[in-house]
């Protein structure tokens, strides 16, 4: 361990004490969070992946909203939605709601799962490195949080002149919002290179 | 004391502080991502970025975004208009929140960058605190004013029922989309750390 720590949003440099167990340790100058306990297990990991793969399948295989008008009905899925907008010609808008809401979550399970289920029994997934590092850049692109307020702006728009009924898609959507987030808290770099750190004999 | 001061270098991708030189080819010993003392060309990249969605932030809200055709009439819907719509429909949180979300945080990621980029650029020693600030402020809701874009691909995915209504996409949807891109990327670009480099 060096005994220095930079900061990676100002440069300042720290004298590096102990490692933080219980607080977090912020930059003395732009408050950054500099370190956090590091203390998840990796099972923990797996199990929110695992969870949030279930819920985002679930998410993509019922309807979302189901509009009724005229006795006619018509539901859109996750990712019918980003279908709606191909099939209009847009394709480069239906490829942005295609990767922040299905591609970029679906990425970031499966590079975790595959690199942390052999990684728990001290072994390396072929690529981990890479594949780390393309996670880490997909992540920030994961808008499903996003699309429930803009599923429920639109929920209001149409519920002035046609029956809108949730769907089962709706609400594994919201737990996969609440899963993704827990998965992201507890894979963070620094976790993912102290567990890899870890197995390092 | 600051690591450009020490010749310590950190990757900003696993957060391991690297010595300068001790790496061939300046790579992170620990994931191999490239290390760069500062992101390259960091404010160029980002000021010809945010150009191109100050430019585009106009046909975004000038065009229309969305054309509801019916039985009785035919309309065209701008972000703004549809902010109305929802008004007049009887909800104003939500129109509030539309107009939070597709008007004021793109003109203030447009705008905040745009200061923030300047005065690095500048290197101004004063208010570097309140700069980060508002450049964090700027990373943090940047993601909210994809809102839009999402509710129009609902919109059109459902209303498709030809014979009574249907909801076809505009022009404005798109330009939109691509000020929405290109904020984000130019929030990426941005390196923080300039805002504290003192002249040489």
């Amino acid at each position: 361990m060096p005994s220095v720590i930079v900061c990676p949003a100002c440069d300042l440099a720290h004298r590096r004490t102990a490692e933080p167990t219980k607080g977090r340790t912020r930059c003395a100058r732009c408050r950054v969070l500099l370190q956090r306990p590091e203390t998840a297990s990796i099972d923990t990991a797996i199990a929110f992946a695992a969870c949030a793969l279930v819920l985002l399948v679930l998410s993509n295989v019922y309807p979302l909203v189901t509009l009724h008008a005229n006795g006619s009905s018509r539901e859109a899925t996750l990712i019918g939605a980003a279908y709606g907008l191909y099939s209009q010609g847009y394709q480069p808008l239906a490829a942005l709601v295609f990767l922040t809401t299905v591609m970029a979550p679906f990425a970031q399970i499966a590079t975790l799962l595959y690199v942390l289920i052999p990684l728990r029994r001290n072994r390396r997934a072929r690529g981990q490195n890479i594949l780390f590092r393309l996670l880490t850049h997909a992540r920030p692109w994961t808008f499903v949080e996003v699309f429930m307020l803009g599923a429920l702006v639109a929920i209001v728009r149409l519920s002035a002149f046609a029956r809108i009924e949730p769907g089962i898609a709706l609400w594994s959507c919201v737990l996969l919002m609440l899963s993704l987030s827990a998965l992201t808290s507890v894979t963070s770099p620094e976790q993912f290179w102290a567990w890899v750190e870890r197995n390092r004999p | 004391m600051t690591g450009r001061s020490l010749g310590l270098l950190v990757c900003l991708e696993c957060r391991a502080t690297v010595r300068e030189g001790t790496v061939a080819q300046a790579r992170c010993p620990r994931c191999f991502a490239r290390l760069h003392a500062r992101k390259p060309h960091s404010l160029g990249v980002t000021a010809l970025l945010l150009l191109g969605a100050a430019i585009l932030y106009v046909p975004a809200n000038v065009l229309p975004v969305m054309y509801t055709d019916t039985f009785f009439d035919a309309e065209k819907d701008t972000i703004m208009s549809g902010v109305l719509v929802l008004l007049h429909s009887g909800s104003w949180p939500i129109a509030l929140l539309v107009f939070i979300a597709s008007i004021v945080v793109p003109l203030l990621k447009i705008i905040a960058l745009s200061v923030v980029v300047y005065s690095a650029w500048r290197r101004s020693p004063r208010r570097r605190r309140q700069r980060t600030e508002l450049y964090r402020l700027v990373e943090f809701i940047g993601r909210w004013s994809m809102l839009d874009i999402y509710a129009i691909s609902l919109l059109v995915t459902l209303v498709q029922i030809q014979s009574l209504a249907s909801i076809v996409v505009g022009w404005g949807a798109l330009a939109f989309g691509a000020v929405v891109v290109l904020t984000l990327l130019a929030t990426r670009s941005f390196d923080e750390r300039l805002l504290w480099d003192t002249a040489p």
